[in-house]
């Protein structure tokens, strides 16, 4: 069958023709949580969490309940929220679909296994961004390589901010 | 998701736009040197930057890009005569110099010098390989000719085409750095292009269709890096290099020819894509070429005598819902480059990036354009000069090579993505 529309062939790609796109929104907003892995990230975390975000959740630190320090269960990690409060990796991965970790040094390499393991569990997409020149963040990289899907190094802040903008955080 | 003010700051290349002053600081392709093939040829319309230009050569082999109208009553000069030493309007028989100098107003007495007070806007053109380059920017400003590899390997070892794109050029080069579609859209291509298969890098390509991706700085522009699962304890790495503007390598499979691409504006919804294959340490076999001419690889087969692909969005790209449902083109569509080209003319002459869902496996296109609209607001704001002017940048290779886990891609690939002459490129 011959198409004898316009929208109905391969020229329904005008910029009139653009007009009648459907304009439903299509889905809320991700709901990302975003932790920092290190003190120096902690800084950049606290400083991109007092921007407008749709749901985003931001940790400035990661600690594990004492008496089961060696665990990687991740029910045994508590995030530090920017206003100090703690909670379980666990509970604030119930409903999150994206996790991002900022790096700006190789110390967060357990937490990074930690929080990795659990969301490959619950099948919720990883980010990594380590803040740094290359050469000096290349521990923080090798940490968080196997538990991250997309890995970005950059020397700009900002960078933070454009993902979590462009992810709809 | 980017809103509707950076997406028109990022789509938008006419004169005294942001990115279009950004693109006025490069060389960029302005046609190929096979459209102007001899001596007073006839010349040809250049639209490029959304300013309409014509592009001939002279008498004496010089090149010249000016202004499409003739200063006296705005005619066209494609309708123009190319003859010793000058474009003479066909109207009244003003003519030009490749410089867009007047050098003759016939109704004008003998010994007038009017025709001194009158230039066309005219622009450098100048051949480096077989592309005729051009810069629109400040001329106390020109950098020094570009230095891609592709352009200064002998002539027998590289293959140039273009091919008219009607969308606007950041959608088109946004899917170059685009690394996850190609186990989609492309896998027929994988499995059975004379200018891909056979490689041993498809068979991880095939089997991983998850990849994992990082983004690295680099002076010029980005490394995006895909990686996939490899034999036991490594990783098979692709690496994709991008060149501000709009320069990008597609990583080598096995010992064929390297691809690469430049995107560049017609207007805002339009763009020529410039496609080339070399191959670093030996001549392009007959069997090679034929296939690029055939429109294989990353090539496009063209409507003859023109730039415009054969499968065009007239008559629906020549879609084969058999083809697809015997999984040899994924989309329909014949070949890779109008696969690519028919999915970003669907999106519209400017994709609208306020509605889009991105994921975090696109970080790379992020990054992108997070980079052009920093370099374009500071060179406007500051008149910092953007990354990818100094030839040095444009000194990179693609890569395609299997590390062990624990490796830093970027380390252990740093001379694989360095152009180095008479080097043979790093694949699998």
């Amino acid at each position: 069958m011959r198409p004898i529309l316009l929208n109905s062939c391969a020229e329904a790609t005008t910029a009139a023709e653009t007009r009648f796109r459907i304009d439903v929104p299509i889905t809320d907003g991700r709901a990302a949580r975003i932790v920092a892995l290190d003190e120096g990230a902690a800084v950049v975390v606290r400083r991109v969490a007092e921007q407008h975000w749709s749901g985003a959740r931001f940790f400035t630190g990661v600690d594990r309940t004492p008496q089961l320090n060696d665990n990687r269960e991740s029910t045994d990690v508590v995030l530090r929220a920017t206003d100090g409060s703690q909670s379980r990796l666990d509970e604030q991965l119930a409903g999150a679909d994206l996790m991002v970790m900022i790096a700006t040094a190789d110390d967060g390499a357990k937490a990074a296994s930690a929080i990795g393991d659990a969301c490959t569990l619950r099948g919720i997409m990883t980010a990594g961004l380590i803040l740094g020149e290359r050469r000096e963040v290349g521990g923080a990289v090798s940490a968080l390589r196997p538990h991250a899907r997309v890995l970005m190094v950059t020397k700009d802040e900002q960078d933070v901010s454009e993902v979590l903008t462009a992810l709809r955080a | 998701m980017l809103k509707q003010e950076i997406n028109e700051l990022l789509t938008q290349t006419g004169p005294a736009t942001p990115m279009g002053e950004l693109f006025r600081q490069y060389w960029i392709p302005a046609l190929l040197a096979e459209e102007l093939p001899e001596n007073d040829c006839p010349q040809v319309r250049v639209k490029i930057l959304s300013e309409r230009c014509i592009a001939f050569r002279d008498s004496d082999g010089r090149y010249g890009l000016i202004d499409e109208f003739c200063a006296h009553r705005g005619v066209s000069l494609w309708f123009g005569r190319n003859e010793q030493s000058g474009l003479r309007c066909a109207y009244h028989g003003w003519k030009y110099d490749v410089t867009g100098q007047c050098i003759e107003v016939p109704s004008e007495p003998e010994n007038s010098n009017f025709c001194a007070k009158v230039r066309l806007t005219s622009y450098p053109l100048v051949k480096v390989g077989a592309i005729l380059w051009t810069y629109m920017g400040d001329p106390e400003k020109r950098p020094a000719l570009p230095e891609f590899e592709f352009v200064h390997v002998p002539p027998e070892q590289t293959y140039t085409s273009k091919r008219w794109q009607e969308s606007n050029w950041l959608q088109a080069f946004e899917g170059g750095i685009d690394s996850s579609h190609v186990s989609f859209l492309h896998s027929g291509g994988l499995r059975n292009d004379p200018l891909f298969k056979g490689a041993k890098g498809n068979e991880y390509n095939l089997a991983d269709l998850k990849p994992f991706f990082e983004v690295a700085e680099a002076d010029g522009g980005l490394f995006v890096a895909a990686r996939r699962d490899a034999e036991d304890g490594s990783y098979y790495w692709r690496i994709t290099p991008w060149v501000m503007p709009s320069f990008t390598l597609v990583p080598p499979r096995g010992d064929h020819p390297i691809h690469g691409h430049f995107w560049v504006p017609i207007d805002d919804h339009n763009c020529w894509v410039y496609t080339f294959d070399y191959h670093p340490v030996r001549a392009l076999t007959a069997e090679e070429v034929q296939a690029m001419k055939d429109g294989h690889g990353v090539h496009s087969r063209n409507i003859p005598g023109t730039y415009r692909p054969q499968e065009n969005k007239d008559n629906d790209y020549l879609m084969d819902r058999e083809a697809q449902k015997r999984d040899e083109a994924f989309s329909g569509v014949r070949g890779i480059a109008m696969q690519d080209g028919s999915l970003q003319e669907s999106m519209g002459p400017i994709v609208d990036r306020t509605r889009e869902r991105l994921v975090s496996a696109d970080v790379g296109i992020i990054k992108a354009r997070h980079k052009l609209r920093k370099a374009a607001i500071a060179l406007r704001d500051e008149g910092m000069t953007p990354p990818g002017v100094d030839p040095a940048h444009h000194r990179v290779r693609s890569a395609a090579i299997v590390l062990p886990k624990d490796d830093s891609f970027i380390e252990l690939s740093r001379e694989a993505v360095a152009a180095s002459p008479g080097v043979r490129q790093t694949s699998v």
